[in-house]
């Protein structure tokens, strides 16, 4: 079973799109004594090589991203409020109203709403854009705020993580679960020689997973993450995607990327084998690092196992414990498959 | 006060349940008042219960929420308002279900391949989905059962706090905070403090208690419009101000001069919410009680009313407990 005491920790931790630091020293701590090699690059991507039992022919690498959404200060007003932008794709009711903390030192701040008693007909049925929405840490100033923020500051949702009968709900299961599956990987004993990467900036256009790739310069590639499950009551058959509690997902084509057939029906095979459930996106929709990775350089063939989530991008998201340990059977057993292949 | 409010501020309460809030009450100023609760929900704590001339200060308890109304096949739950909740705070929040235990869910959203930017927010498309298995959902939850917004206690700069609910615990915090004052004080008057219920559905429990007290003076406290972004200064007070001190036609002039004046003495500033009718709040209710109750209302400011992150500062709550300790103590508005 998975450490889900380690998952907390992870989705816990903060860390917007280029500000991963946080995660990042939390997974080193984690894999210190069983990765091989370990190197952070330029962009703050931690690149990890571990020996297996043999070396393959090709070079597979797994990968994740730390990042999660969050928002980004952009200007202290003259009475002391923060004017904010999303990093990553928020809707705008993920912001309204909600709690945050601010900067290094996580002050806490309040995103400001106008009282609907003084809102017209038409203002009351629809959230306002990010854009006119203010933060409030409580400063009564702008040079009283500039003590404790500066534009640039990352903005971050504070959440409540909760595991009840197996189910999760928390931020940033997007993807801080891949991660979890990476870590568990590394200290468990491979096959094969591995390499991974724990990747920044995936959130606001796949830029870690494209430096990563390129050092790397794997053959072949498995992404690990959490993707958009539709299944609620406004949404009928196929609009639902993929379902919460129906097991891992593998895409045969998103947005971002046409997968390796061949790999795709590996993966669909390897759940049958591990007796997990599996299925497939029922619409094209959504996008992952597989973006960057099977562009990279000369080509990669590349397969995308994630964990079926609702609510991603917003402060709580939901999985199901028993989707996670289908990925993570599902991963483990194609990776192992497709260097054989 | 931060202590107070933190412990009034709970996830539960809801117009209708605010029997949930007895226990903490009681706590709170049950070791020198004499508790009662009537059959509207209301909570009534007297000091100095044998003199004759009687002053209500109301706070009402409840808080804004959500109703279970259905339960699909899925398990996903169908909620409706209590109160005048901002659908606009609703989408991708979490919420707390009191059931036969508190089981945490999510409101659902319009996943975004479907949503539509013409789409609009509205108190029919309100599900809750708690992740759970239909089975543990029908085991745990039933139509009837309370849910709120999720929202924990934050202290923000210069004293200000944030969380949902102060509209109106604050309220309630200032009336407990000034039974405290009062407590060892030897007084002229008969004091009920009033933690009213169903304020939000239609001012029910102040319409009620007040008939049975039938008080000759009361001062309503609730919060106000605190001056913000989009929230101009002829709508609201500052936070920070003080008070803000209604002035209408159905309250009583001498109760508001009283105030006024006690206030001035206090050395505090107060914004005034002029209103050309009634206030929109417990006041309105309890003036007009049998033969007619002269009536006065003190507002807290608050920004961000009826959402997770209102806020308020804990300054103006000391001094509004301040200000009605002195107008129970001097007895009164005079010539009462």
């Amino acid at each position: 079973m998975l450490d889900y005491s380690l998952l907390k920790r992870l989705c816990t931790a903060d860390g917007i799109s280029g500000d991963e630091g946080e995660v990042r020293e939390l997974i080193l701590d984690e894999i210190r004594p069983f990765a091989d090699e370990i190197t952070v690059d330029g962009l703050g991507n931690l690149i990890v090589f571990k020996k297996g039992k043999k070396t393959p022919e090709k070079k597979l690498l797994i990968s994740a991203h730390m990042d999660e959404v969050g928002f980004i200060v952009t200007h202290i007003t003259s009475d002391g409020c923060l004017k904010f932008e999303a990093v990553g794709g928020i809707n705008d009711s993920a912001a309204f109203a909600r709690s945050v903390k601010v900067g290094k030192n996580k002050i806490n701040g309040v995103v400001c709403a106008k009282p609907v008693h003084l809102l017209s007909g038409d203002e009351k049925k629809k959230c306002p854009p990010i854009k006119n929405l203010l933060i409030d840490i409580g400063a009564q100033s702008r040079e009283e705020a500039e003590k404790y923020v500066s534009p640039g500051d990352s903005v971050v949702f504070e959440s409540i993580y909760e595991d009840k009968d197996g189910r999760i709900i928390s931020k940033a299961i997007d993807d801080r679960f891949g991660c979890l599956v990476l870590i568990e990987m590394i200290k468990s004993e491979l096959m094969y020689d591995t390499w991974f990467s724990f990747v920044v900036q995936e959130e606001i256009g796949l830029r870690g997973a494209k430096a990563a790739a390129f050092t790397v310069a794997p053959d072949c590639a498995v992404v690990v993450e959490a993707t958009t499950a539709s299944d609620v009551p406004f949404a009928d058959g196929a609009e639902r995607v993929c379902l919460v509690g129906n097991g891992a997902v593998v895409s045969f084509m998103d947005r971002a990327t046409m997968y390796d057939k061949e790999y795709y029906q590996s993966a669909l095979e390897c759940a049958r084998e591990q007796g997990v459930k599996v299925q497939t996106k029922t619409m094209i929709a959504g996008g992952n690092d597989a973006g960057a990775i099977h562009t990279s350089r000369g080509g990669v063939r590349t397969l995308a196992v994630s964990v079926p989530c609702r609510y991603i991008h917003s402060c709580e998201s939901l999985a199901a414990a028993e989707d996670m340990e289908a990925v993570f059977a599902v991963v483990k057993a194609a990776a192992e498959k497709i260097l054989s292949l | 006060m931060k202590e107070i409010l933190k412990k009034l501020c709970i996830e539960h309460g809801i117009s209708g349940s605010e029997t949930e809030m007895l226990g903490t009450v009681r706590e709170l100023i049950g070791g020198f008042t004499e508790i009662t609760t009537d059959n509207s929900g209301n909570i009534i704590a007297v000091m100095n219960g044998k003199a004759d001339k009687h002053i209500m200060l109301d706070a009402h308890m409840d808080r804004i929420g959500l109703t279970v109304t259905y339960i699909n096949d899925e398990g996903f739950i169908k909620a409706e308002p209590v109160g005048g909740i901002d659908l606009r705070t609703l989408p991708g929040s979490p919420v707390r279900i009191n059931g036969r235990e508190t089981v945490l869910g999510i409101i659902c959203t319009v996943p975004p391949h479907l949503s539509k930017d013409s789409e609009e927010l509205s108190r029919d498309k309100i599900w809750i989905d708690t992740g759970l298995s239909p089975n543990r959902v029908k085991e745990l939850i039933s139509p009837g059962d309370a849910a709120v917004l999720c929202s924990t206690f934050k202290e923000l700069l210069n004293d200000r706090v944030s969380v949902s609910a102060l509209d109106n615990r604050s309220g309630c915090a200032v009336l407990i905070k000034c039974a405290q004052l009062l407590k060892d004080k030897e007084l002229p008057c008969r004091v009920s403090f009033v933690f009213s219920s169903q304020e939000e559905t239609g001012e029910l429990g102040a319409g009620t208690s007040a008939f049975s007290l039938a008080p000759d003076e009361a001062i309503a406290v609730d919060v106000g419009f605190a001056a913000q972004e989009g929230v101009p200064a002829e709508k609201s007070g500052r936070l920070g101000c003080g008070a803000i001190i209604s002035i209408s036609p159905v309250l009583s002039k001498q109760v508001t001069e009283k105030i006024k004046d006690i206030a001035k003495r206090l050395s505090m500033e107060c914004d005034y919410e002029v209103c050309g009718g009634s206030t929109g709040t417990n006041a309105d209710r309890i003036a007009a009680s049998r033969g007619g109750v002269r009536t006065g209302c003190i507002s807290i400011p608050s920004k961000n009313m009826h959402t997770p992150t209102e806020t308020v500062y804990l300054g103006d709550m000391e001094k509004i407990a301040g200000l009605l300790a002195v107008y129970v103590t001097e007895g009164g508005a005079e010539n009462a």
